[in-house]
């Protein structure tokens, strides 16, 4: 083992400046995909709500009947779709998701 | 002078620049708080709203901001001398650069994560946001042009590259096979797919590899189609634009992504390679390749550029200032910055950064290159090939051949152009939806909306003078930076904050930006009306010059607006809750 790792202050630098290193890495290649797949799962979440409980947005589209059957399963996804649904979107918005 | 003296200019500017002026500018105009609660957290949906590491977001800030431009831009200015080329660099990161970028983030912080697009709404007019999207339109087309004319003319017609870029396209579909319908680990599929990846870069260099590829583009000197355009460009660019057309169409994780992921790889080896290659070699900058060869950027028997001011100022566009910047940091990075003192390590942190790569990119010509090579290239019109052969020299070095780092260094240059390509052409679609969707419902379809922004696109490659379409690519480019600036200073007048650090670098974009673009159509008109030119060069230069007269007079509507709104007393109406 080097003797700067034998040390606990240079190991402990070591184990930091190596996460950094990694954190940066990760940012420059498998975030991206991660997001692009997290949006990509969050717009078909968001049609399920969609389906499920549109008539809150005047979209009746499921009878009640089935929406409420429904209800446990759509709960943890109505508050992420609230925000993108009422959220103010405009054309520059794409810059991130297509670069 | 040894060329490491220049890294370590270019390392007292990040230093002075990071250190000193930002971090003063940071502390006592913006006045971050590490407590208050971001538009990451406070809308966090896990999707466009994330909270995310600095680390990983310098990365993603870096990689968003980081193409061709800081690569190609400084390669073409060192005609006026390597020396304003560098002091552009390094000064124009120091006090505009990371401006636009730290502070657009910082907008997007404090204003709810709303874009450039709805601040222009809110902060200068209607108007103002239509301009900015035409320059965005504008931006894209050019980028178009100018990437495919250094891929479609330059690059690919080398009879060593096609094979190491189509393979690195099959690779790429391979490792998103991998990933998401095998499931396999994403290190054993980087592994396997760069490595083969090298491997077809290496087998595009062997004998009769390069004989098929020769005899495709019909010979050493392959016929004239039209104009002046060979059978191999028209050739190469077609498969460009093929390539384009698949990556805008396809899902996003069965081609952009994928691909964009392991070319990432060829090219973050290449720079470090490169980089390692130059340390190590540290050579002199050779005597014969002047410092400073005149204002009007005449090296030896080349054609001159044109004035210095305002011409360097936009054909180093990224690597200094570039208003896409703008644009990721305000609706990318803003909305995922987890404090708001990360703001600066991330925006301004990624600009310096880039900086490094316009000097490392500059050193390719003047040193990897040399004063004779790069004017007998630049005279072909092998603007790319600089690069590919600096960095062929630098790889070297360390032991990597020549024979295989020139086609490593054309085939990393075709891959990052090739990788904005096909975004962009994915942006110009949906942007071309949008505009002219209810007028002719048509172009909402994604084969024709894409096959639209293509033939555009083409009409822009097959015609006119590169150097020229580099020009105007970056007057735009910089246009959109000044506007950002002009934002941000009305942002922080709103706020009752000292605003000049933003406004006398808007001013100075603003100006050098428009001077620039007619500088530019006046030198296409009177090119023109010597009547010598091909059909095709002359088509593009009237195209050329319709565009930056057409954009000077969208930016002085811009100004008109701006002046009117900075005289006018601002107040900024919080956005509807979401």
């Amino acid at each position: 083992m080097p003797t700067l790792l034998r040390w606990p202050k240079g190991r402990k630098t070591f184990l930091k400046c190596w996460r950094t290193l990694k954190d940066i890495i990760y940012g420059m290649t498998t975030y991206e995909m991660v997001r692009d797949l997290k949006k990509e799962r969050a717009r078909r979440e968001h049609l399920f709500v969609l389906i499920t409980m549109g008539d809150w947005v005047g979209i009746p589209i499921l009878p009640p009947y089935y929406a409420l059957r429904l209800l446990p399963y759509v709960l943890p996804q109505i508050t992420g779709w609230r925000c993108c649904l009422l959220r103010e979107h405009d054309l520059t918005d794409l810059t991130d998701f297509e670069t | 002078m040894n060329s490491i003296i220049v890294l370590i200019i270019s390392l007292i500017g990040i230093g002075l620049g990071y250190f000193v002026y930002a971090k003063s500018i940071d502390r006592t105009i913006i006045q971050p708080d590490g407590n208050k609660t971001t538009p990451a957290k406070m809308y966090m949906d896990g999707v466009d709203f994330t909270p995310a590491n600095r680390n990983v977001l310098f990365g993603y800030q870096f990689k968003s901001v980081a193409a061709l431009g800081p690569i190609v831009g400084p390669i073409v200015a060192v005609q006026w001398g390597w020396l304003p080329a560098l002091l552009w660099i390094v000064l124009g990161t120091m006090f505009i650069g990371w401006v636009q970028d730290y502070a657009s983030i910082m907008v997007g912080v404090r204003e709810e994560g709303q874009t450039f697009g709805a601040l222009s709404f809110r902060l200068i007019s209607r108007r103002a946001r239509t301009i900015l999207l035409i320059f965005i339109y504008a931006y894209l087309l050019l980028i178009m042009a100018a990437f495919g004319k250094i891929v479609g003319f330059d690059l690919m017609t080398n009879p060593a590259v096609p094979l190491g870029v189509l393979l690195v396209m099959v690779l790429g579909m391979v490792a998103g096979h991998m990933t998401y319908k095998l499931k396999m680990d994403i290190l054993v599929t980087t592994g396997i797919t760069v490595v083969l990846a090298f491997f077809g870069i290496w087998l595009g260099t062997v004998g009769p590899v390069k004989s098929l590829f020769l005899s495709i583009n019909g010979g050493p000197t392959s016929p004239v189609l039209f104009g002046s355009v060979t059978w191999a460009q028209f050739l190469w660019s077609i498969v460009v634009l093929v390539l384009c057309y698949l990556g805008a169409t396809l899902p996003i994780w069965r081609w952009a992504q994928p691909i964009n992921y392991v070319a990432f790889w060829i090219v973050f080896l290449g720079i470090l390679g490169g980089t390692i290659g130059m340390i190590v070699w540290h050579p002199a900058i050779p005597a014969d390749f002047p410092p400073f060869s005149g204002f009007e950027g005449k090296l030896g028997e080349l054609k001159a550029l044109g004035p210095l001011w305002p011409l360097l100022f936009v054909t180093i566009a990224c690597g200094a200032i570039s208003g896409w910047h703008s644009l990721v940091s305000s609706s990318g990075t803003a909305r995922q910055l987890e404090q708001e003192t990360d703001a600066l390590y991330v925006g301004g942190g990624a600009m310096f950064l880039e900086m490094f790569l316009a000097t490392l990119s500059l050193l390719c010509a003047v040193v990897g290159v040399g004063y004779e090579k790069y004017v007998a290239l630049v005279a072909k019109g092998a603007n790319a090939g600089v690069f590919a052969n600096g960095l062929a020299t630098f790889l070297s070095k360390i032991g990597i051949p020549v024979s295989f780092g020139l086609p490593y260094g054309a085939v990393f240059l075709t891959l990052m152009a090739l990788t904005i390509m096909y975004l962009v052409v994915r942006f110009m679609r949906v942007a071309s939806a949008e505009f002219l969707g209810d007028a002719v419902p048509v172009i909402r379809n994604t084969a024709v909306g894409t096959i639209v922004a293509l033939a555009l696109s083409a009409v822009m490659i097959w015609t006119g003078f590169w150097t020229y379409v580099w020009i105007l690519f970056g007057g735009s480019n910089q246009l959109m930076a000044s506007l950002a600036l002009l934002i941000i200073s009305l942002w922080l007048k709103s706020k009752e904050k000292n605003y000049l650090w933003a406004f006398v670098p808007f001013i100075f974009m603003f100006i050098t930006s428009i001077a620039a673009l007619l500088n530019t159509a006046w030198q296409v008109v009177a090119v023109n009306l010597k009547g010598t030119l091909p059909i095709d060069k002359l088509i593009g230069n009237w195209i050329a010059a319709g565009l930056a007269i057409f954009l000077s007079i969208a930016a002085l509507i811009l100004a008109y607006d701006a002046i009117k709104a900075l005289t006018r007393p601002l107040k900024l109406t919080k956005p509807a809750p979401a």
